[in-house]
C-alpha cells in the first residue's frame, strides 16, 4: 500500500464510494469535499466531451482540462459511460449498486426517462444516498426549467440587491456562488443521511435546488417582509443598519472595507483617523445619531480614506483595533501573508500538464486530526474507465473491450 | 431505538408537528452546545439543530447574543427577527464564562456533549481556562467548530472579523459591481457568515463520523475570509498560470454572452444566462423573433458574441425594455432559455414556486405574533428537518439543562441565579 492510500484509510470517509454522475460544479462541488476527506468518487461523464466543465473558463494546453476542471474534480477518478445507451444505463446501475452516494444534476426527470430514477436505484441498493441538485428541485412549478447560478441568485433574492441604488442590479461578486452554496447544502445533505443510515439502514434522496441555497443565506429578508411590508434595497457599497460599513477608495486607488458595527467600533476608527472628537456623543458617537447623518460621516471617512494609501490606512485601523480590511483582488490574495501561512493555495505538480504546476483554493474546512487531502487534480477524460470497471464491477478485459468498440464506454 | 422527540406545542406551527410513524430525526441523541454570537457559527448549530440535535445556546446572563439585537426588532424586547429565525430550535442557557464558577459549569457542560460551536477571538476561551486542549482532556470525544474572521492561526488571528471584511479579504467584494466604478456589497452582508456557518456543519458532521470509528474527537478552524475565498471557481489557478487578474464586471461576465441582468418595460429586471451557442439560438429565434441574429456570420457563436459584448447585450435589452417581465419570462420559458426574475422579497412572496415548495414558513411566536422565516435546506426525502420552535427567550431552559444533565439542586440554581453566574 503507498503512503497515500494509508494516509486516505484514517480520514473520515474512507472505503466509501461516491459516483458523481453531475456536470459544472454544483452537484460534483459536494462529491469533491467527499473526496477530500477520503471517499472514492468516480466521476462518471459522457464518452465524447464528458463533463461540459471541462472547457468551462480558462483553457490549459491540455485540451478538456480547464482550470476550473483541474482544481474542482480533484481527487477524482473518471469513468465515461453513456447512460442513453441500454448498456451504459445497465453498467451505472451496476457501479450505484456498490456505491454509498450518487450525485446528481440532471433536470428533474432525466434519470427516470433511462430507467435510473432513485426508485430503481434505492431497489437495487436500499442503502443508497442520493443527491440530486437542479435550479429548482425535483417538485413545484418551476422544475423543468433550466437552472444556472445566475439566475439562482436572481430567483433567490440575492441579485436584487447588488448594486447601486435605483442602478442595474449587478452579479453579487461571482456568476457561480450558487453552485458552490449548493455543494455545501448538498454535502451537509450528505453527511447528515449517512449518519442516520447507521442507525437504520436506510437511505434516502436529497433535493437541492440552486436558487433555494441562496435564499436560505439573506438573514432577515423574508421575516422583515412578512412583518413590516420592508422590501430591501440595493444600497451600493454601504448597508442601511450601520454606518460605516462599506467601500472606500484609498489614494492610491485601492480599496478598503470598514465595519463599524458599534459604537465602540467607530470610536476606534476615529482614534485610528486621529479625530477622536468625531466619537463624541454631541456628534457621530451614537449610531443613531450616525445613520441620521449617514451621508456626512461617510463623506468624512472618505476624505480621510482618500488622503492616504491603503497599506498606510490598514496599518492605523489595525493598530487602532478598528474593523478594517483591504478589498483583495486575486494579485492582492497571492501577496497576502495570512493567505500563505494558512496555507490557503495549493501548489499541485500536474502530469497531464507536463508536470506543470497549478494553484488551487486547498480544502475547506480544516480539521485538526483528520484533514482532507488533495492527492490529485481533475483526471483526463476516461483515465480510470477500464481500472474502475475491471476492480468494482469485475468486468473482464474481453468484455471492457467491446464495450469500448460499441461506444458503451 | 428510543424517540424522545419534543411534542412541545408552544411556537410551533400546526404544520411542523410530528406525526407518529416518522423514523427518528437523523441527529437525534446529539448534544450541541452553541457559545457563538451573531450568525457564522451558530448556523453551524441551526442546521444540526433542524436535523434533531438538541443545541444548548450558552449566552451571557445580562446580554445574552448580541444577534438578539441585530436588525429588526419585534415585540418581545429580547428577540429581533433574526434571532428568532436563526435561533431555530435552540435552548437558551445562561452562564457567565467569565466568573471562575460559570466557567467550571461550562466546562461540565461541554464534558456532556458531543459537539462544541464558538467564534470568540482567538485566545478568548484560552483566557478563561477553556481551550481546546483543556475540555478536549475532559471530553476526549468532543467536537469543537471555532470559527473567526481569520482563523486560529497566521498573521491576522488577532484581527476582529465581520463578514464585510471577510469578503473584502477573501477576494469577493473586488469582483462586485461596474468596471472602474465603487465595489458594491455583493448582495448581503453576512453572506461569509452563512458560507462559514456550512463549512462548519460540514466538519462537524465529518468529525462525528470520524468520531464513530475512533472514539476521538477533533477541532474544526474555520476562517471567514477562507469560506468566501473557496467559493472563487478558477480565479486563483488563472492569476497563477497566466497572471490574469479578475475584474469587476458589472451584470455580466466575460465568459458568456448574453449573460446578465436586463430591464423590462415595467421597471423590473430579469436575468438571462445563455452559456451555449445553442441558448443563444433559442433566444433570438424562438423568444425574440429574430433568427437572424443566430446567423455564424452575426452572434451565432460565442466568440462572435464575446467580442461584440455591448452591441448583442443592447439588443437584448431593448428586446426586454419593449415587454413586461412576466411576458419576457413566458416568452423565454417556452424557448427553454434559461431566465429568471431578479426578485425582491416582495416577489419572492408572491412566487408560485416558493410557495409550492414550502421554502417560506410561518411560525407563530408567543407575544410577537406569526414569523415568517426561510424552511429547513437541504431538503432530505426521508429525514427532512425541521422547525420546532424559533429563537428562545433569554435563559429559557438554564434550570432545565443544569438540572438535568448536570444534575445541579433547586438550591444551587438558586445560588448560582443569584450570585449572576447564570
Amino acid at each position: 500500500m503507498t503512503d497515500t492510500e494509508n494516509a486516505k484509510r484514517d480520514l473520515p470517509l474512507s472505503g466509501m464510494l461516491v459516483v458523481d454522475v453531475a456536470t459544472f460544479i454544483a452537484s460534483p462541488y459536494a462529491a469533491a469535499i467527499l473526496g477530500e476527506f477520503g471517499a472514492e468518487v468516480i466521476k462518471v461523464e459522457h464518452p465524447v466531451g464528458g463533463d461540459p466543465c471541462r472547457n468551462f473558463g480558462t483553457s490549459t494546453r491540455t485540451p478538456d482540462l480547464s482550470l476550473a476542471w483541474l482544481s474542482e474534480a480533484r481527487n477524482k477518478k473518471s469513468v465515461t459511460i453513456d447512460l442513453r445507451s441500454k448498456d451504459g444505463a445497465e453498467l451505472f446501475r451496476q457501479l450505484c449498486l456498490k456505491a454509498d452516494v450518487v450525485c446528481e444534476n440532471f433536470r428533474p426527470g432525466t434519470l427516470e426517462k433511462w430507467g435510473l430514477g432513485f426508485d430503481v436505484l434505492q431497489k437495487d441498493n436500499p442503502g443508497l444516498v442520493m443527491l440530486r441538485v437542479s435550479g429548482y428541485g425535483q417538485d413545484g412549478p418551476y422544475r423543468d426549467r433550466p437552472g444556472f447560478a445566475r439566475i439562482a441568485h436572481a430567483v433567490g433574492g440575492l441579485s436584487y440587491l447588488a448594486g447601486m441604488p435605483k442602478d442595474t442590479p449587478v452579479t453579487p461578486g461571482s456568476t457561480t456562488l450558487g453552485d458552490y452554496m449548493s455543494g455545501l447544502y448538498g454535502a451537509i445533505g450528505v453527511l447528515i443521511a449517512l449518519h442516520e443510515k447507521q442507525k437504520s439502514g436506510l437511505g434516502q434522496y436529497i433535493d437541492v435546488a440552486l436558487y433555494e441555497s441562496v435564499f436560505r443565506l439573506t438573514d432577515e429578508l423574508a421575516p422583515a417582509y412578512a412583518m413590516y411590508g420592508t422590501v430591501r434595497e440595493r444600497h451600493g457599497p454601504h448597508v442601511k443598519s450601520a454606518v460605516p460599513l462599506g467601500h472606500f477608495r484609498t489614494k492610491d486607488d485601492r480599496w478598503v472595507a470598514f465595519a463599524c458595527t458599534t459604537d465602540k467600533l467607530f470610536e476606534r476608527l476615529c482614534q485610528a483617523m486621529g479625530r477622536p472628537e468625531l466619537a463624541s456623543s454631541g456628534l457621530y458617537g451614537v449610531q443613531a445619531q450616525r445613520l441620521e447623518a449617514r451621508h456626512e460621516v461617510n463623506q468624512v471617512v472618505a476624505a480621510w480614506a482618500g488622503s492616504l494609501n491603503r497599506d498606510d490606512i490598514l496599518e492605523r485601523c489595525i493598530a487602532a483595533g478598528a474593523p478594517c480590511g483591504p478589498l483583495n483582488t486575486i494579485a492582492d490574495v497571492f501577496a497576502d501573508r495570512q493567505f500563505h501561512a494558512r496555507a490557503n493555495l495549493l501548489a499541485k505538480e500536474t502530469p497531464a500538464l507536463e508536470g506543470e504546476v497549478v494553484m488551487v483554493p486547498n480544502v475547506m474546512p480544516r480539521l485538526s486530526e483528520t484533514p482532507g487531502r488533495i492527492d490529485s487534480l481533475g483526471p483526463t477524460l476516461g483515465q480510470h474507465t477500464d481500472h474502475v470497471l475491471g476492480t468494482v464491477l469485475g468486468l473482464s478485459p474481453e468484455q471492457i473491450r467491446d464495450l469500448h468498440e460499441r461506444k458503451v464506454v | 431505538m428510543a424517540s424522545k422527540k419534543q411534542t412541545s406545542g408552544k411556537g410551533v406551527d400546526p404544520i411542523m408537528a410530528d406525526s407518529a410513524q416518522e423514523p427518528a430525526p437523523p441527529l437525534d441523541g446529539i448534544r450541541v452546545v452553541d457559545v457563538g454570537t451573531f450568525i457564522a457559527g451558530p448556523y453551524s448549530a441551526s442546521i444540526l439543530a433542524e436535523f434533531g440535535a438538541e443545541v444548548f445556546k450558552v449566552e451571557h446572563p445580562i446580554a445574552g447574543d448580541p444577534l438578539r439585537r441585530f436588525g429588526t426588532p419585534t415585540k418581545r424586547a429580547d428577540s429581533s427577527l433574526a434571532w428568532l429565525s436563526e435561533a431555530r430550535n435552540k435552548k437558551s442557557v445562561t452562564i457567565d464564562l467569565r466568573m471562575p464558577v460559570g466557567a467550571e459549569l461550562f466546562r461540565k457542560l461541554v464534558s456532556k456533549c458531543d459537539v462544541l460551536v464558538e467564534n470568540f477571538r482567538p485566545g478568548t476561551l484560552e483566557k478563561w481556562g477553556l481551550g481546546w486542549e483543556t475540555l478536549r482532556k475532559a471530553n476526549p470525544g468532543l467536537v469543537m467548530l471555532r470559527v473567526t474572521g481569520y482563523g486560529q492561526t497566521g498573521p491576522y488571528r488577532d484581527r476582529p472579523g465581520f463578514a464585510h471584511i471577510a469578503h473584502a479579504v477573501g477576494g469577493l467584494s473586488y469582483l462586485a459591481g461596474f468596471p472602474g466604478q465603487t465595489p458594491v456589497v455583493p448582495g448581503s452582508t453576512p453572506l461569509g457568515d452563512y458560507m462559514s456557518g456550512l463549512y462548519g456543519a460540514i466538519g462537524v458532521l465529518l468529525a462525528l463520523r470520524q468520531k464513530a470509528k475512533t472514539g476521538v474527537g477533533q477541532m474544526i478552524d474555520i476562517g471567514i475570509y477562507e469560506a468566501v475565498f473557496r467559493q472563487l471557481d478558477e480565479i486563483a489557478s488563472v492569476y497563477s498560470m497566466f497572471g490574469k487578474v479578475r475584474e469587476r464586471e458589472g451584470a455580466g461576465t466575460v465568459i458568456a454572452c448574453p449573460h446578465g441582468h436586463f430591464r423590462t418595460k415595467d421597471e423590473k429586471w430579469v436575468a438571462i444566462a445563455c452559456t451555449t451557442d445553442k441558448m443563444f439560438a433559442r433566444l433570438v429565434e424562438d423568444a425574440m423573433g429574430r433568427p437572424e441574429l443566430a446567423a455564424t456570420n452575426l452572434y451565432g457563436t460565442k466568440a462572435k458574441r464575446l467580442a461584440n459584448r455591448q452591441d448583442v447585450d443592447s439588443i437584448v435589452g431593448s428586446w426586454t425594455m419593449s415587454h413586461n417581465r412576466d411576458d419576457v419570462m413566458d416568452m423565454c420559458n417556452k424557448a427553454d432559455v434559461p431566465i429568471g426574475q431578479i426578485n425582491s422579497i416582495a416577489d419572492i412572496f408572491a412566487d408560485p414556486h416558493f410557495r409550492a415548495r414550502g421554502d417560506l414558513v410561518p411560525v407563530n411566536v408567543p407575544e410577537v405574533g406569526e414569523v415568517v422565516v426561510p424552511g429547513v435546506f437541504p431538503k432530505l426525502s426521508r429525514t427532512p428537518g425541521r422547525i420546532r420552535h424559533l429563537g428562545p427567550r433569554l435563559g429559557d431552559s438554564t434550570d432545565e439543562v443544569l438540572s438535568r444533565l448536570l444534575g445541579l439542586t433547586a438550591e444551587e440554581l438558586k445560588q448560582m441565579h443569584e450570585s449572576r453566574v447564570i
